[in-house]
């Protein structure tokens, strides 16, 4: 097999991104956090934290979220987004993981998680629940590849464990999405009223699953354009309205949880944290909850694309207001992120990208594309786990 | 130091009797090593210099101008970390880099720390300073003079305060000692001991004639320990990951029970 493709104009672009990403890392590698970053002693998270790490595990529950929509929901119709949700499971948590190397101060020491034990800790269970899951996503997503080599022996030991191991995996993304907010409920006297609660663990969990759907369905719209396939149409308007569901439920639950923790008066106060919820609530939940509602833009794919990325950029926001932006020291310590945080984590996104679409051009992801399914192995006749349907024997 | 007869200490900060020479800052610097720092004058409330702590100044002198009667005043406050009975800072640490020992101090153990700055996240009291310039980061804070505390010394703050503004000994000691002062001179204290019930209780019990809030202090914490918040939902990962992989692996089970019917119906029909 090939591992080699032809690279595009988009490929290009993609690793100029990269590059510049890679330049400020050798920076903050070479001169220290201080020189590349504006995090100080009062913000001591920002956009490295609340987008390269918050953001992308949010966004990485696609991988669970299909996976238990298919595997222990049953409801395989949408077997075809199994392989590319786990995928980008896979690494949107590298990402974080490479986010999280840039971003500690003495990143070699990491392993100390693993070793010095902290169950008090949420960040404890974050990390051991994350380094697992990770693994999880990679002992799923290897099969892929040794489908491709044919390596038949191990082909069959992954696919004997699939099942404990797949349920494994959307049991620790469970515990480890409610986590982070857990993380942030220690901090009520700096996260704005808006969204500190004692219930972030369930609204992390939540938007995490919300978020999900929406990347799925963006995800196939942009492979179906970029690797010139028919988008399944009559798939994606269904997982749109499983989405809407998705949207009006959290859209409910995150009101209802400002009113009966009675912060509803700061809900109209002026001041830029209400904007920021607003913009949230309105762009991020209430516009694409409208848009999905509507049956002609569920079959529409600019309508599809308009709401899912809505979705997806209001959970960035959420993620941002709750560790970032809702956040007030005090009144003269201020925090705005800087060109090298932005380049960084814009290096690492591409860098997702680019290797998603190596990969799907190379290995059978999407079952839209014939020529890249490989032919039945031996080994793929028993049980083809990652398939749904068409695995159960 | 871990026998069951070590009782915690504590400090006494009484604002009453400061006047302000920052001795405490001198000596904090001196026994922590730390360096001489270029500062500017800033606008704002508070006319201290530097403005707040950070990675070189453990301790601060907070200069607060307060019109008392007739005319305005200097009311001195003081910024240290507060070493709390139950830390948050070492509730969020996820390596237990950040801790509290048997004596009282909480303290900082750089071989655990991976450099997440959880603890300074964490603070109430907004303590832990981090050294952003550093190649390998460490959390800088106030320590109690741990190491002092070990050999039965007082921290060199106290040790060196020319007005006993700060008192050091055994937490309960302080405790009474503190009460007493305010009985004892209810004109010159306002009824009010920072520090004894303050997200449960912590380890430095700060004395003022003012209101807290007006020299820089941070009011309004809840009484309870800020642990608490995490601990409720974190306590409940054992019990929840045994139910829901039951579950998922039950409907999973279900899921493919009905495929293998469907596919044999199918088969034979």
């Amino acid at each position: 097999m090939s591992w080699r493709i032809r690279f595009t104009w988009w490929d290009k672009t993609l690793l100029a991104i990269m590059a510049v990403g890679a330049i400020f890392a050798f920076v903050r590698f070479a001169t220290g956090i201080g020189t590349v970053a504006n995090i100080n002693n009062a913000y001591p998270w920002g956009w490295w934290v609340g987008y390269g790490i918050m953001t992308m595990i949010a966004i990485g529950g696609v991988g669970f979220t299909i996976t238990a929509l298919v595997e222990i929901l049953g409801v395989h119709r949408y077997h075809s987004f199994v392989r590319p949700a786990v995928l980008m499971g896979l690494l949107c948590y590298t990402s974080a993981i490479t986010m999280l190397m840039v971003e500690l101060g003495r990143p070699w020491m990491v392993w100390m998680v693993l070793v010095s034990w902290a169950p008090t800790s949420a960040l404890y269970e974050v990390g051991w629940c994350a380094f697992l899951y990770l693994t999880v996503l990679a002992l799923e997503f290897a099969q892929v590849p040794l489908e491709r080599l044919g390596w038949a022996r191990a082909l069959r030991i992954l696919r004997a464990i699939y099942i404990p191991i797949m349920l494994l995996g959307v049991t620790l993304s469970h515990l480890h999405q409610s986590s982070l907010g857990t993380l942030m409920t220690l901090i009520p006297h700096k996260i704005n009223v808006l969204w500190w609660s004692d219930n972030l663990p369930l609204l992390f969990l939540f938007s995490a699953m919300m978020a999900g759907p929406a990347l799925a369905i963006l995800e196939h719209l942009a492979a179906a354009r970029w690797l010139g396939f028919a988008p399944r149409m009559d798939l994606l308007a269904g997982l749109a309205r499983i989405e809407a569901w998705l949207v009006g439920l959290f859209l409910a639950f995150q009101m209802n949880d400002i009113f009966y923790r009675g912060a509803a008066d700061a809900l109209f106060s002026a001041s830029w944290f209400t904007v920021s919820f607003w913009v949230e609530i309105g762009f991020g939940l209430m516009l694409p909850f409208v848009l999905l509602l509507m049956p002609e833009l569920r079959e529409s794919r600019n309508g599809l694309a308009t709401a899912c990325s809505l979705i997806i950029a209001g959970v960035l926001l959420h993620r941002l207001n709750v560790a970032v932006i809702g956040l007030r020291v005090r009144h003269w310590e201020t925090y705005t992120p800087s060109i090298g945080e932005v380049a960084i984590t814009l290096g690492i996104t591409a860098a997702a990208i680019f290797v998603f679409g190596w990969l799907a051009r190379i290995l059978p992801i999407h079952e839209e594309l014939p020529h890249l399914q490989t032919r039945t192995h031996p080994a793929a006749q028993a049980a083809s786990a990652l398939r749904g349907a068409e695995g159960v024997s | 130091m871990s026998t069951a007869t070590v009782k915690p200490k504590a400090m006494i900060q009484d604002n009453t009797r400061c006047i302000g020479c920052r001795a405490c800052m001198v000596a904090c610097k001196s026994w922590n090593d730390r360096p001489a720092d270029h500062t500017d004058f800033f606008a704002g409330e508070g006319y201290q210099n530097p403005r707040d702590l950070d990675a070189n100044n453990y301790t601060l002198i907070t200069f607060n101008e307060i019109v008392t009667g007739a005319q305005p005043d200097w009311v001195f406050g003081r910024q240290l970390c507060m070493h709390c009975e139950h830390p948050a800072c070492a509730s969020a640490c996820p390596t237990t880099a950040m801790f509290k020992t048997d004596l009282g101090p909480v303290v900082f153990d750089e071989s655990r720390c991976i450099g997440c700055r959880a603890c300074m996240q964490a603070c109430p009291f907004v303590v832990p300073k981090y050294d952003f310039e550093s190649f390998a980061p460490k959390i800088h804070k106030c320590t109690f003079c741990a190491d002092r505390l070990e050999v039965g010394l007082e921290p060199a703050c106290a040790k060196v305060c020319p007005t006993g503004a700060i008192t050091f000994g055994d937490r309960d000691d302080m405790v009474a000692e503190a009460k007493r002062r305010i009985a004892t001179a209810p004109g010159t204290y306002i009824p009010e001991i920072y520090g004894l019930e303050e997200v449960g209780g912590t380890s430095v019990l700060h004395l003022s004639s003012v209101p807290f809030e007006k020299i820089g202090y941070r009011t309004g914490l809840p009484k309870t320990p800020m642990p608490d918040l995490t601990h409720r939902w974190l306590r409940m990962t054992a019990p929840i990951f045994a139910v829901l992989y039951a579950v998922f692996g039950a409907l999973n089970w279900i899921v493919r029970r009905r495929m293998r019917h469907q596919k044999s119906e199918g088969e034979h029909p």
